[in-house]
């Protein structure tokens, strides 16, 4: 609408809308604030979102929250998510062939009930372990997901965790009873981050570091490319992309063999140092300079940078588990040199927090117990420690240990690229359906060609999504997710620590979209599970049952949100000293792990090098000269995400990847050029990126991209350019380049060559998709079954030690590594003195009966029932609150005007009602709790302080004077 | 009186482009408009010796600005508070002002139909302003380095006072003699 104007300027006319104000009014009539929490990456920052006749009309950063009203890019972009055009807003179904992207739109019930009774069919037919379900990042509540599967009968979800977090965090449960993951960089003096970067990623992480850096905390970086965060450390170590592993070997070694171990801690919490010190002698800076690509004397610096300023910090980084088979080794070292220093768990060290013991852990409501053992055997993976195996052992120390667990979901999981090789191979049996809630594999998962290939493949694919995406384009049924401000958060770190903070939902979910918690449940009901497992209707439901152990007063999740919002327990650090010892099967912190090695696993780190290096395969250096790291993530972009949103696009519009100077004018590349990236798998296309933020020799791409705004179904061999410009195509997930213990698949340290594209070689052909197993660009199709394939290390066998008294007793289980019982069911340990004792709140428990036993009043309490029992197991018996004592005499002395009575208790004759109570000298009627003297039976009135004779009405003081009306 | 201004840290900035993207969100920009646009520098050098800095840039909000005097229909103006903005009623889109701006700051969209085009440019949030006094930029909310401190540099107490105060601040292009009012403390190799 324009209209002619004649204002005071005379002639200027032309006058549109948007010339008015942009401003909204967030103090005008009706707008309502509603605290909620950002929903595009794990940092969760704080959101006001201000609400408007059920829409929100504007959002900013919260700056009460620990994000301190910081929001990025995605953050701000928000409210474009929200309303964009593309955004999936009803149940799809696939009308036309696979892919070719036409569709009828379905009531969202309707569709539920056709995938429940495909679902139900299939496992009719195939068993429940041919349904798997892949997941993304956080932005569901996934223990939902595994409330369903564990229904269902699957033990196949599965996550990205295995690049993400997951076996860094079991090798740390196995060395020190907990993923010391909680930084307390207040009091830290040190801080290595290590492959990772903040700057470009957790932006609220990274404001904390620049203010204590100014505080005086020195920061360590470890990261082959000079990124966002390099720029602003103390010391940079550009290694090999992929040499993770030999640095953290290398300054294990200069630790222990410079003298800077903290020996106080060794000596007193440690196990199998000796061992260690022996195991790590030849991982010497001098031996690591080569791998590594820095001096030894770099290393030795950064080592005592690091143990001399102590307390310090490791910041869990992801590259530690993308470097494929030499991922949690790496971790592995870095787990000990925490230890060695004495790191762990103390103030400015990293905090153990362990599950929270007073709200419900993400466990606590997958229902696990409802997945049958022999299920369990069905997972597909061959990777012990982030799956049944490795879980169970970790899982039953933990409750042993702590008295609750890890979540099954992330850190027990189907190994992914398995599962999709299964789909391609029926190795190890046919997996027909596929959930994909929150992901698009073919861009996150590693092997792109061959994950693509198990997407067109497989019988069933129903995904969950907010966008058409490479891989929603082959699904059977589409549904529409809820996205942030649509959506309750509750943050909870995956199930592993003990605070939590919590977001509202700022308006309802728009159209027919639904969250994933609500997905989930209509699918478990519609598949016949039992309403009784499905209590919550809403995610505020279950997420205030999740608190309601704090014990805040609140009465719903909305009031904790609005008057709590986060909530920390007190500080607890140095608990290994109140517990008595670490949480690891010995009590102690275990150098030379009993866990992995019981797995089949060294039990103290040994190097490997990643699959491609230029040490131990020299002859690829011909073909392919260059190390590539790719998985890196950078603004405005998370993972394969919002690449749809025009408003952030235009920072960022194509892909480019970095190359030095020196090497791009070697290779006649200049910036911007397009240029090829090919590995022994495949090849793809990025633009260049000149700058000497990486080494002559390396190659950074990073991850994720595809083009939503072309026709996905135009090309299907490459739908979306889903495989043009996505790194997944270089990276390997064959068995053997696979981290054998914890199943990380290849991402960095990579052999590469670059070139440019020409005119003759410039568009993406379908050749360059054919996809193989094992990956390999030379011959497409199926070479080998994945199981035929050897992993990375053979197991070590390892001979489980035996009860040295012949058979384990019935009802308990044996830890060989301490010598001890633990009652099976409960998992609390039988004492030398015969009594059980429950790990959680250090109590003793009655090994016949379970009873608790209650030192203040030495009795055992049955804390189901509430009744207590002498220590001969005889019923308490009790007249109000106060404990009779059957039997002809008393158990204290009772006042010669009283009487004994057979029940149990004194009383004045002729006042049966009465209960003498010997630690006050009154008696008590224990229906009023009215106070009586033992001599007359007057009650006394604390108003007045005075005593009354009832019967007559009369007063008395307290020396008996009678007091005159 | 009230003179407002800008102090960037440039210790603390790393180049995530939010403020870049809030700006253009809550300002409802057209996607070829940018109003503070944040240049990278770097790295530069020799790996692995290397160095890399980011240089937020926005309106300058000059004493004495070039882009107002030059504007025929007196649509560029100036507020008391120092605040340069254009009254896009009046503004004819000649262009004079945003050749005559030594710090390419201004432009108009070219997405927008001719005859509704006006030169925009960062107003340090003036329409935010004017519904609340003490609110703050949105580049500056958004900020989670806090890189960006806006406020009056004539009351001594405030932040932006003490900044300039205390720590050796530089502005861009001073010899133009615009006198600008965006204060940045410069990298040089210092921690924030």
């Amino acid at each position: 609408m324009t209209e002619i104007s004649k204002t005071a300027t005379g002639l200027k006319g032309l006058m549109c809308p948007d010339t008015e104000s942009t401003e909204v009014d967030i103090h005008a009539d009706g707008v309502e604030m509603i605290k909620s929490l950002c929903y595009f990456c794990h940092a969760n920052c704080g959101v006001l979102a201000y609400v408007k006749d059920g829409d929100v009309i504007k959002i900013e950063g919260d700056p009460n929250y620990s994000s301190q009203g910081g929001l990025c890019c995605r953050g701000t972009s928000a409210l474009l998510h929200v309303n964009h055009p593309a955004r999936i807003n009803h149940a799809l179904k696939r009308v036309g062939e696979k892919g070719e992207g036409k569709w009828e739109q379905i009531p969202y019930d309707q569709a539920i009930q056709e995938v429940a009774d495909k679902l139900n069919q299939i496992k009719a037919e195939s068993g429940a372990e041919a349904v798997a379900s892949a997941g993304g990042t956080t932005r569901t509540d996934d223990w939902a997901r595994r409330r369903f599967l564990n229904q269902f009968g699957t033990p196949n979800g599965f996550h990205n965790a295995l690049l993400c977090w997951i076996p860094t965090f079991m090798a740390e449960t196995c060395v020190a009873g907990w993923s010391p993951f909680e930084t307390d960089l207040g009091g830290a003096k040190s801080l290595i981050l290590w492959g990772m970067n903040p700057g470009a990623s957790t932006l609220g992480g990274m404001h904390g570091y620049t203010d204590l850096q100014k505080a005086g905390l020195k920061i360590i970086m470890v990261d082959p490319r000079y990124s966002e965060t390099a720029s602003k450390a103390d010391l940079w170590l550009p290694l090999r992309p992929g040499s993770d592993a030999a640095l953290a070997l290398a300054m294990l070694n200069a630790i222990i063999y410079g003298g800077m171990a903290d020996y106080d801690f060794i000596g007193q919490w440690c196990d199998g140092y000796d061992e260690l010190m022996e195991h790590i002698a030849e991982y010497t800076p001098e031996w690591a300079a080569p791998i590594t690509w820095l001096t030894p004397e770099q290393i030795r610096q950064a080592a005592a940078m690091y143990a001399m300023n102590k307390p310090g910090c490791i910041q869990w980084g992801c590259t530690w588990d993308q470097i494929g088979r030499a991922s949690t080794t790496g971790s592995h070292a870095i787990a000990l040199l925490r230890a060695v220093t004495g790191n762990l768990d103390v103030p400015g060290g990293d905090g153990m927090p362990g599950p929270a013991l007073n709200f419900l852990t993400d466990e606590e409501l997958e229902l696990n117990e409802c997945l049958p053992e022999e299920q369990k055997a069905k997972q597909i993976s061959r990777y012990k420690l982030t799956s049944w195996p490795g879980y169970q052992i970790i899982s039953d120390t933990a409750r042993r240990t702590w008295g609750k667990t890890l979540p099954t979901e992330w850190f027990c999981e189907a190994h992914g690229p398995s599962v999709f090789k299964a789909i391609l191979t029926g190795d190890p049996y046919q997996v027909r359906a596929l959930i994909c809630n929150a992901t698009n594999p073919v861009n996150s998962y590693g092997d792109a060609k061959m994950t693509l290939a198990a997407i067109k493949a497989v019988e069933f694919l129903v995904v969950v999504d907010y966008w058409m995406t490479p891989t929603a384009l082959f699904a059977d049924y589409v549904f529409p997710a809820a996205g942030a401000l649509e959506r309750p958060t509750i943050v909870t770190h995956y199930g592993a620590t003990d605070s939590l903070m919590g977001g509202r939902r700022a308006i309802q979910p728009k159209y027919d979209r639904h969250t994933d918690m609500v997905f989930w449940r209509k699918l478990g009901l519609a598949c016949g599970q039992d309403p009784a497992n499905w209590p919550w209707e809403t995610e505020e439901e279950a997420y205030y049952e999740v608190l309601k152990g704090i014990g805040l007063p609140v009465s719903n999740y909305n009031e904790f949100v609005d008057n709590v919002r986060m909530y920390y327990p007190p500080l607890h650090q140095s608990k290994f000293e109140s517990n008595g010892g670490f949480w690891t099967p010995s009590g102690k912190v275990e150098l030379n792990s009993t866990i992995l090695r019981q797995l089949g696993f060294p039990g103290m780190p040994t190097y490997i090098g990643t699959i491609e290096n230029p040490i131990d395969t020299p002859e690829l250096l011909d073909e392919y000269p260059l190390v590539l790291t790719t998985g890196g993530g950078f603004m405005p972009y998370h993972h394969s995400e919002h690449f749809q949103m025009q408003g952030i696009r235009y920072l960022y519009p194509d892909p480019y990847f970095s190359i030095n100077p020196e090497k791009a004018e070697e290779l006649g590349i200049e910036y911007g050029d397009w240029c090829w990236i090919e590995t022994r798998r495949g090849r793809i296309k990025m633009r260049a990126n000149v700058e000497p933020e990486v080494a002559p020799e390396v190659i950074f791409a990073p991850r994720g991209w595809w083009f939503p705004e072309r026709d996905g179904s135009a090309d299907l061999n490459n739908p979306f350019g889903c495989l043009e410009s996505n790194v997944n195509v270089l990276t390997s997930v064959d068995e053997e380049h696979c981290d054998p213990m914890g199943g990380s698949w290849a991402n960095r340290g990579l052999l590469c060559k670059v070139y440019k594209c020409t005119e003759l070689d410039h568009e993406y052909k379908a050749e360059d998709t054919q996809f193989s197993i094992p990956g390999s660009v030379a011959e497409p199709g199926i070479h080998v079954k994945p199981s035929e394939q050897p992993l990375a290390r053979e197991p070590i066998p390892f001979e489980m030690p035996q009860y040295p008294d012949g058979e384990v007793p019935e009802g308990y289980d044996w830890v060989w590594q301490n010598n001890t019982l633990y009652q099976k069911g409960t998992n609390y340990k039988l004492d030398a003195s015969g009594w059980l004792i429950n790990p959680r709140n250090k109590a003793y428990y009655d090994a016949y009966t379970g009873w608790r036993y209650d030192a203040n009043d030495e009795c055992l309490v049955d804390d189901e029932t509430g009744k207590r029992y002498t220590m001969d197991r005889e019923e308490i018996k009790y007249m109000g609150a106060y404990r009779l004592y059957p039997g002809a005499t008393a158990p204290f002395e009772v006042p010669e005007q009283l009487v004994w009575k057979e029940e149990g208790y004194a009383t004045l004759p002729g006042r049966d009602e009465l209960i003498y109570d010997a630690n006050s000298g009154w008696l008590i009627d224990p229906e009023t709790n009215v106070y009586h003297d033992a001599y007359y039976g007057w009650a006394y009135d604390p108003n007045a302080n005075c005593l009354i004779d009832m019967e007559t009405g009369k007063r008395y003081t307290m020396e008996y004077q009678e007091i005159a009306e | 009186m009230t003179r407002y201004v800008m102090v960037i840290d440039q210790r603390r900035c790393i180049g995530c482009h939010s403020c870049t993207v809030a700006c253009r969100t809550w300002n409802k920009l057209p996607l070829d408009i940018i109003y503070n646009p944040v240049v990278t520098e770097g790295a530069q050098g020799t790996w692995p010796n290397v160095h890399k800095s980011w240089t937020p840039l926005l309106c300058m909000h000059c004493e004495n600005p070039e882009c107002v005097p030059c504007c025929p229909s007196g649509a560029s103006q100036q507020d008391e508070d120092g605040t340069v903005w254009v009254d896009p009623k009046k503004c004819l889109s000649c262009k004079v002002c945003v050749n005559a701006c030594p710090y390419g700051m201004r432009d108009a969209s070219h997405l927008e139909n001719r005859m509704h085009r006006f030169v925009r440019k960062c107003t340090f949030c003036r329409d935010k302003r004017q519904l609340d006094p003490d609110a703050q930029p949105y580049c500056v909310l958004t900020c989670h380095q806090k890189a960006r401190v806006f406020g009056d540099l004539d009351d001594p107490n405030s932040e932006v006072s003490k900044l300039i105060g205390s720590v050796k601040t530089e502005r861009l292009f001073e010899e133009f003699g615009t006198e600008p009012q965006i204060y940045y403390i410069p990298e040089l190799g210092g921690k924030a």
